[in-house]
């Protein structure tokens, strides 16, 4: 059994502090840490944990996370034990879990999860506070999906960032030096790309993160919405059809197919050299860099990254995969599960995680802008920024079952793939969209 | 019957070999590639390498290199095993139970023709109706009660929810073909209810029960949403939910041994049909005649 105690903790945590301030994190952080309210935290005794994460996106994650379990059970006692499923299977687990009350103490979801079932999550305003003042604070976006009211209710894990995954010689040969910034510039780069016969690609298929991803960048660069902030369905709106127009003109660039492609389509056929230009996370460059295939593998210098372009709004309007820690109420430790979930955030650990993960998930801690994961290659560093600039899938509107339910029912990508094949006009799948989200949205 | 002999001719006159070939062969062979296709490039995907999956001058239609790298990968660097030895054990202990349970009630609803016998046949295959997305947490919330989360006893005991109304409906249409008068015959010489169903009606009835269990296998051999919500640990996963959690990292879809796990996950069904298809087919239609 565990000889852990408080003072134990307090000590670790003091530990902490002092490697935070010997590896020198940024100025504000480091500010913050000195003046951060210990946690003040008593692990039950004999206390197990039960854990269920998201399945790994490259093996080094999965490798690290486990490492840092051992760590945190050898300096705790804690016994914990992990699952793992695939990242959409995930939501089904913790919704059966929230609603017979019985199901692992700590769920990691993604997105809207905490917001189904915010009644059913242990209150973790203390956890985030600790490591918000700590580590340099949180994101905006982090804020939003971390709390109900003025409680937190999810400790964010990070976002597995997307960026404009190119080919150099390609866009270069297309007459580009750097990558667009803007809708226009991309635009005229993708049909530069497509006259010399290597185009875009990008997911119109029920691709949930690639297609949701650019889908709804494309809409909120032009102004459109799903939601007002009062929750009124607007997707039905003079800036959405702009962005749909748009997206019509961007679909007569892309390779044929592309209506059907779901999340791994993109992958395949940028390594086979089908397209150019596609929305990805680090993953396909992760995929030639450790190609066996010595034509896959003289790829990775010519792959380069690059933010998403802003639109007429004028700001970023990226969405990624965002995921989140849960404990649930009915854990028999509640302090054991918010040890575990913190010392999981900690530098120590989170750190080497997100280095083993070779940077696929973006920190949600200002302070981890400084992971040298993010310099050590600089075709990553464009992945640093990526919660940074997102916006919450319920923009402009609240978090919870009418936002989950209408990302899950691809209204947003499917209105874009409509309107984009022409199989109807912006403003006819403009409606659609808006009666479709109106279902959600009147419960 | 005429006198005359017999008109060997018959109309073969209409069986020329043109049109054999257009309304027997050509769409024999289309109904074949289409039935085959999926299982063919199942097994081209299982047996070819990485490079050839992505490459984009590599045949899609067949291998130039085969290799056995992605069974290597199933069998030994994931829990495939006893994924498998998972999904036989509840596929076949669900089955006999549902069969056992289905028996009984397709019986009393055709045979012992009680007061709300149809209703109650009904009743069952209504049941059978409802989506199992949408029975998921109630069961799971009586999983829990009953402390069977996260054991194989969770998924044997669930299952039985769609197999039993599924198979006595099918019973229920076998045993209706089954002439009344062979058990007034066993009522006259003396044999009990019990009698009647285990030594006259049960083994008239073989090719029902072969159809009802092969459907019954297969739908639990398949299933999914229960597999994945009720049980957690890698090592009780069944097949269906194993291989999509451990050969599918985010976007990336490790399509050699997926495959190889769906041409390994389906061979035994294949086998189950192939041994039973002439029951399964007179099961299918009613072949007690009168």
């Amino acid at each position: 059994m565990s000889n852990f105690n408080r003072r134990d903790f307090l000590k670790a945590s003091a530990g902490v502090a002092a490697g935070t301030a010997a590896v020198g994190v940024g100025g504000e952080a480091l500010a913050q840490a000195k003046g951060a309210p210990a946690l003040n935290l008593k692990p039950e005794k004999g206390a197990k944990l039960r854990v269920l994460k998201w399945k790994r996106f490259v093996q080094g994650d999965e490798d690290l996370f486990n490492a840092n379990i051992k760590k945190f059970s050898a300096q705790t006692g804690i016994e914990v034990r992990i699952d793992y499923e695939g990242f959409e299977d995930v939501r089904p687990k913790a919704a059966v879990a929230a609603n017979v009350g019985s199901g692992p103490d700590v769920i990691y979801g993604f997105f809207d999860d905490p917001h189904l079932y915010p009644e059913k999550l242990l209150d973790v305003t203390d956890v985030a506070n600790y490591l918000g003042n700590k580590y340099g604070g949180w994101y905006d976006v982090c804020k939003t999906y971390g709390m109900s009211g003025n409680k937190w209710i999810s400790i964010p894990l990070g976002a597995a960032g997307a960026t404009f995954v190119h080919r150099i010689s390609h866009m270069q040969a297309a007459g580009f030096k750097e990558f667009p910034k803007d809708m226009k510039g991309f635009l005229d780069l993708c049909k530069a790309l497509k006259a010399k016969g290597t185009p875009a690609g990008f997911a119109l298929g029920n691709a949930t993160g690639d297609g949701n991803a650019w889908c709804h960048w494309l809409v909120w660069a032009f102004g459109g919405r799903m939601v007002d902030e009062k929750n009124n369905v607007v997707i039905n709106s003079p800036e959405t059809i702009k962005a749909l127009e748009y997206a019509k003109e961007l679909y007569a660039t892309f390779i044929p197919g592309t209506l059907s492609w779901l999340d791994p389509n993109n992958n395949k056929a940028f390594l086979d050299g089908l397209i150019s230009v596609t929305n990805n996370g680090i993953s396909v460059y992760y995929a030639a860099k450790n190609a066996t295939d010595p034509k896959v593998k003289e790829m990775t210098a010519d792959i380069g990254h690059a933010p998403f372009p802003i639109g007429p709004v004028g700001r970023g309007t990226e969405l990624h995969l965002f995921t989140e820690a849960m404990i649930f109420k009915y854990t028999k430790a509640p302090q054991a599960a918010k040890a575990f979930v913190t010392f999981m955030m900690e530098k120590e650990q989170y750190e080497p995680w997100q280095q083993a993960s070779i940077g696929y998930v973006t920190q949600p801690l200002k302070a981890y802008e400084s992971n040298p994961i993010w310099t050590s290659d600089p075709k990553n560093t464009p992945y640093r920024d990526c919660v940074k600039n997102m916006t919450p899938n319920s923009f402009a509107g609240k978090l919870g079952y009418a936002s989950a339910g209408t990302m899950a029912d691809f209204v947003m990508v499917n209105m874009v793939a409509e309107a984009a094949s022409g199989s109807k006009s912006p403003k006819e799948a403009a409606e659609r969209a808006e009666a479709r989200a109106k279902r959600y949205y009147k419960v | 019957m005429s006198d005359k002999a017999p008109d060997t001719a018959g109309m073969d006159y209409l069986q020329t070999l043109p049109r054999r070939w257009v309304t027997v062969y050509i769409p024999m062979i289309v109904f074949l590639i289409l039935l085959l296709f999926p299982f063919y490039w199942m097994a081209m995907t299982a047996f070819k390498p990485n490079e050839e999956l992505v490459s984009r001058a590599a045949n899609p239609f067949w291998i130039v290199s085969p290799t056995l790298a992605h069974f290597e990968k199933l069998l030994f660097r994931t829990d495939y095993p006893q994924w498998m030895w998972n999904t036989v054990l509840v596929s076949v202990v669900s089955t006999f139970a549902s069969l056992a349970a289905s028996v009984f009630a397709a019986y009393a609803i055709e045979r012992l023709r009680f007061r709300g016998a149809k209703q109650t046949g009904l009743a069952i295959f209504l049941a059978y109706l409802v989506p199992p997305s949408i029975l998921f947490i109630p069961l799971a919330a009586i999983v829990v009660q009953l402390g069977l989360f996260d054991t194989r006893w969770a998924l044997i005991l669930t299952y039985p929810t769609f197999l039993i109304p599924f198979c006595t409906w099918l019973l229920m249409g076998y045993f209706r073909s089954i002439p009344y008068e062979l058990e007034e015959c066993a009522l006259i010489d003396g044999a009990t209810r019990w009698q009647i169903l285990v030594k006259i009606i049960l083994p008239l009835a073989v090719p029902g029960l072969i159809s009802a269990g092969i459907f019954a296998f297969t739908l639990s051999w398949n299933e999914f949403i229960y597999a994945l919500t009720f049980v957690s640990s890698s090592e009780t996963k069944t097949v269906p939910v194993g291989v999509v959690t451990e050969l599918v990292e985010g976007d990336v879809y490790h399509w050699g041994a997926l495959m190889a796990g769906a041409l390994l996950g389906s061979l035994p069904v294949a086998v189950l049909y192939s041994f039973f298809v002439e029951y399964y087919v007179s099961g299918m239609t009613g072949a007690v005649k009168e």
